[in-house]
């Protein structure tokens, strides 16, 4: 959705992104740092469980 | 002029010495702001100057990437057809991709568009190399333009020809392949970015058709050109089993790919900022910020933010069901295409988001197309086709309502689904066709495919005079000093 009221380019004078003006960004940055932390979270777990396989 | 200052009874200076001070300060206001117009003309000169060895830094990412995915029997054909592949893009988009581009962008039979830049007449009037025209088509001290702008667009051709090389390394005839990308590079891309990467391309136009950073006219259109030789180019020998199963079939020196790859990445960067139009110039969209190529507004911070963030999403989403570096890479280049359509509009978090779904997806897509007996020896018909055509929708779905074009509320067509669905359509007929037919046609006339005994012993040595690696195994040549 196009963040200003008007669908011109000609009344763009800040954010211009998608969704700007709204709460969308904080979530989609919330929901990028959890993917960030669950990936190192099952990644620490696999790599453990390759390791240990080595381990004597 | 007196030579000196009459002052009245109050201090203040007469009306003639007023009208001196005021045509001696916009005499220096004039020279001044002459200089700053020869500052912009040079600065947007360099800028896309600039950008063309940054693009020359992807052909060495492809090379060290494709020799290292190639076996070491065949790893200097795969740096000939490379470099070839290149040479040849350059005088081909000279004769005829740069004249296609501004002739092309309404369609058949070339008629102008409403943008006024476009159509067979204005195409030859500026882009043939003969004539009235060739005046724009060398060095002219009148024209600051034109001979960049054409470096940068000859740079997407080659680029759009190496994207197809990967995936028919280690079969394919050279002459054959070189007509392929001769095909694709200084042609079907051309035409996918007439009508979709032009202000006055009809898909734009008619359908508000949005693809900044070239996810569909350049990335989804080489995919799938590739699929379609892949298609009559047919398996490496040992490829598949009788049953269908595939093997992998590993490159010689995978370290050199993985570099080859991040060297790509680093060629990326000068790809998306030549997609940038600078301002301030007579050619310019606006006098005061940059715009993307249909002429809406765009900014580096921008492209900065997201295509950092899309490199990483496609990393770590790649990581996570592979831990293969080349599927990582790969992943990073998906992550690129899959935000490219919209790396101007963009949250990015969300470009972040969009590359990780695409890193996800990427092996499982690639592992598809592999169990219907295709063989891309580099999965580029999968990063770049499947990812590219997933991109060009993903900005569909997300920037649905955003003016495609400047102009005012209702008189703009708007991003909409349906509009990008109907540009990805566009695009993979523009790949696959040509792609298919012509190598079709290559096939009937011998020029495809080596034959068998040539590709068991290994295309280098038959096609090149030179080894790779001439102190490698036992039967590698004495040197003078041994």
């Amino acid at each position: 959705m196009f963040p200003y009221e008007e669908a011109s380019w000609d009344v763009v004078d800040g954010p211009m992104y998608i969704l700007a003006n709204t709460s969308a960004p904080g979530w989609f940055t919330f929901i990028a740092v959890v993917i960030c932390v669950v990936v190192l979270v099952i990644g620490q777990r696999s790599e453990a469980e390759k390791t240990k396989r080595f381990d004597k | 002029m007196l030579p000196y200052t009459i002052y009245n009874d109050m201090g203040v200076k007469n009306v003639e010495e007023q009208i001196a001070d005021l045509v001696a300060q916009v005499a220096a206001l004039e020279a001044s702001s002459a200089g700053a117009a020869v500052t912009n003309t040079m600065f947007a000169e360099t800028f896309y100057y600039l950008t063309i060895p940054l693009m020359i830094i992807i052909h060495a990412g492809f090379l060290a990437y494709e020799m290292g995915a190639s076996r070491l029997k065949n790893v200097l054909s795969s740096g000939v057809k490379n470099i070839l592949a290149f040479a040849f893009m350059i005088p081909t988009f000279y004769f005829f991709g740069w004249w296609v581009y501004w002739a092309f962008p309404t369609g058949i039979p070339g008629l102008p568009g409403p943008a006024g830049i476009s159509g067979i007449e204005y195409a030859n009037a500026i882009a043939l190399g003969w004539g009235d025209s060739a005046q724009y088509m060398g060095p002219n001290i009148a024209d600051q333009a034109s001979g960049v702008f054409f470096g940068a667009f000859a740079m997407f051709a080659a680029t759009t020809a190496s994207i197809m090389s990967g995936a028919v390394i280690e079969r394919i005839q050279t002459v054959g392949f070189i007509i392929l990308a001769i095909v694709l590079g200084s042609f079907a891309w051309v035409v996918a970015a007439a009508w979709g990467w032009h202000a006055d391309g009809w898909m734009v136009t008619n359908f508000g058709l949005h693809d900044f950073g070239a996810a569909g006219l350049v990335h989804a259109v080489a995919g799938f050109f590739a699929l379609g030789v892949l298609i009559n180019l047919g398996p490496r020998i040992g490829k598949f089993n009788a049953d269908g199963t595939a093997n992998h079939i590993p490159g010689h020196n995978m370290p050199l790919t993985v570099v080859g790859l991040m060297l790509i990445i680093v060629g990326f960067f000068g790809f998306l900022m030549a997609c940038v139009l600078v301002p301030g110039e007579a050619w310019s969209w606006f006098a005061d910020k940059p715009a993307t190529i249909y002429g809406t507004p765009i900014t580096l911070s921008a492209l900065s933010f997201n295509i950092l963030m899309a490199i990483a999403g496609g990393i770590i989403g790649s990581w996570l069901f592979t831990r293969d570096p080349f599927w990582m890479m790969s992943g990073a280049l998906a992550g690129i295409i899959s935000a490219a359509s919209g790396l101007d509009i963009y949250f990015p978090a969300m470009a972040f988001i969009v590359a990780f779904s695409a890193g996800i997806i990427l092996k499982p897509c690639a592992d598809w197309l592999e169990r219907r007996g295709i063989d891309d020896a580099v999965g580029a018909v999968t990063v770049h086709g499947t990812i590219g055509l997933y991109g060009v929708i993903m900005l569909g779905v997300w920037g649905a309502g955003f003016p495609a074009l400047q102009g005012a509320a209702g008189d703009a067509p708007t991003i909409s689904l349906l509009g990008q669905i109907i540009g990805a359509a566009v695009f993979f007929l523009l790949g696959f066709v040509p792609g298919y037919v012509v190598s079709y046609i290559l096939k009937m006339f011998g020029m495809l495919r080596i034959p068998e005994g040539a590709e068991i012993a290994g295309m280098d040595l038959v096609k090149v005079p030179a080894h790779g690696y001439p102190e490698w195994g036992n039967k590698a040549p004495i040197t003078p000093a041994e």
